[in-house]
């Protein structure tokens, strides 16, 4: 079982190699649209890349529409592999 | 007396604008009519976007002119030939007229708004523009890539939405999707004045300079290998701190 630490350690990597996006801006409180800059487009490749990141498949969950933090997002990445480990 | 000056500006400028629009619509809409009997589609819409430019031209630079000028400077006189993806700030309601400055056959990538508009949103939809909320981003690239290949340029205002204040808002990153895709050129353009002539939230024209700086182009060369979003923010940049330098002037 992957450890929430270890979430969100993972969920940031992907930010940076595939944003480029600085680490003192991943936040938990950060809001993905706002103050990190992606768009709905850009949400796409997030996916594609947590997917790679977690070997898990969440584009077509619900419960990513309602995703508006980078802690929201780590929060909702625990939740699934909890899921998939029970 | 600059009471006076504003209201001479609106009392000229809004009758002037609303019969050079009718007008327009009307000759512009007999014109295809006519056209399509006898020139390619092709054509036409070449014909179309050149009337298009032609109107912008006499919206921004004579009707309102002296109270309103326009400061245009052009820093891309070694850029590579078009077309080109033209990516502007976007703080005023106006700025898609600007895009007259530029003599090229162009076409725009609008919200849905200014489709919505009597007669200049017919004559947007005729001229093919695009309605970037309004179609599936597979048709939006498809739609950009054929034109790129026909040698339109496009223009985009990718904040989406006018800036409420002197920032540049985030961007979105579907034209920098078709940059890389097409390896156009893109062009930064920054635009500053028009804010104030009207301010938000007012219909009042006040006198004032409309700066518009287009900025050298930004080749395939530089920026292939990027990400979209990187793409986007490297724009974002590049065009924040013009603004900022224009506005300081």
């Amino acid at each position: 079982m992957v450890s929430e630490q270890e979430v969100i350690k993972l969920t940031n990597e992907v930010f940076i190699d595939s944003f480029e996006i600085e680490k003192s801006k991943l936040v938990p409180e950060a809001n993905i649209f706002t103050d990190l800059g992606l768009d709905s487009l850009d949400v796409v490749d997030l996916v594609v890349a947590l997917q790679k990141k977690f070997a898990v498949t969440i584009r077509d969950d619900e419960r990513i529409r309602t995703i508006r933090t980078l802690g929201d997002l780590q929060q909702f990445i625990l939740t699934i592999k909890k899921e998939i480990g029970k | 007396m600059r009471i006076f000056k504003i209201a001479f500006l609106n009392l000229v400028f809004y009758p002037l604008f609303i019969i050079l629009t009718l007008v327009a619509f009307v000759n512009l809409g007999s014109l295809v009519l006519f056209l399509v009997l006898f020139l390619p589609k092709r054509k036409i819409f070449k014909l179309i976007r050149q009337a298009i430019r032609w109107y912008g031209a006499v919206i921004i630079r004579i009707l309102p002119y002296p109270l309103i000028r326009l400061d245009y400077k052009n820093y891309g006189t070694n850029d590579p030939a078009g077309p080109y993806l033209f990516v502007c700030n976007h703080r005023a309601a106006s700025d898609p007229f600007l895009m007259a400055v530029f003599p090229y056959e162009i076409v725009q990538v609008v919200n849905i708004w200014p489709f919505r508009l009597p007669a200049l949103g017919i004559i947007a939809k005729i001229a093919g523009y695009l309605s970037v909320r309004e179609i599936p981003y597979a048709e939006f690239a498809a739609r950009t890539q054929k034109l790129i290949s026909q040698g339109v340029s496009i223009a985009a205002f990718p904040e989406g939405t006018r800036s409420r204040n002197k920032s540049v808002g985030q961007f979105h990153s579907a034209i920098f999707r078709t940059a890389l895709e097409t390896h156009a050129a893109i062009v930064p353009v920054c635009i500053t004045g028009n804010e104030n002539v009207p301010p938000i939230g007012s219909g009042f024209l006040r006198p004032g300079i409309i700066k518009i700086h287009r900025l050298a182009a930004i080749t395939y060369e530089q920026y292939k290998g990027f990400t979209p979003f990187k793409l986007k923010n490297y724009l974002r940049d590049i065009i924040a701190k013009e603004v900022k330098i224009m506005d300081r002037q």
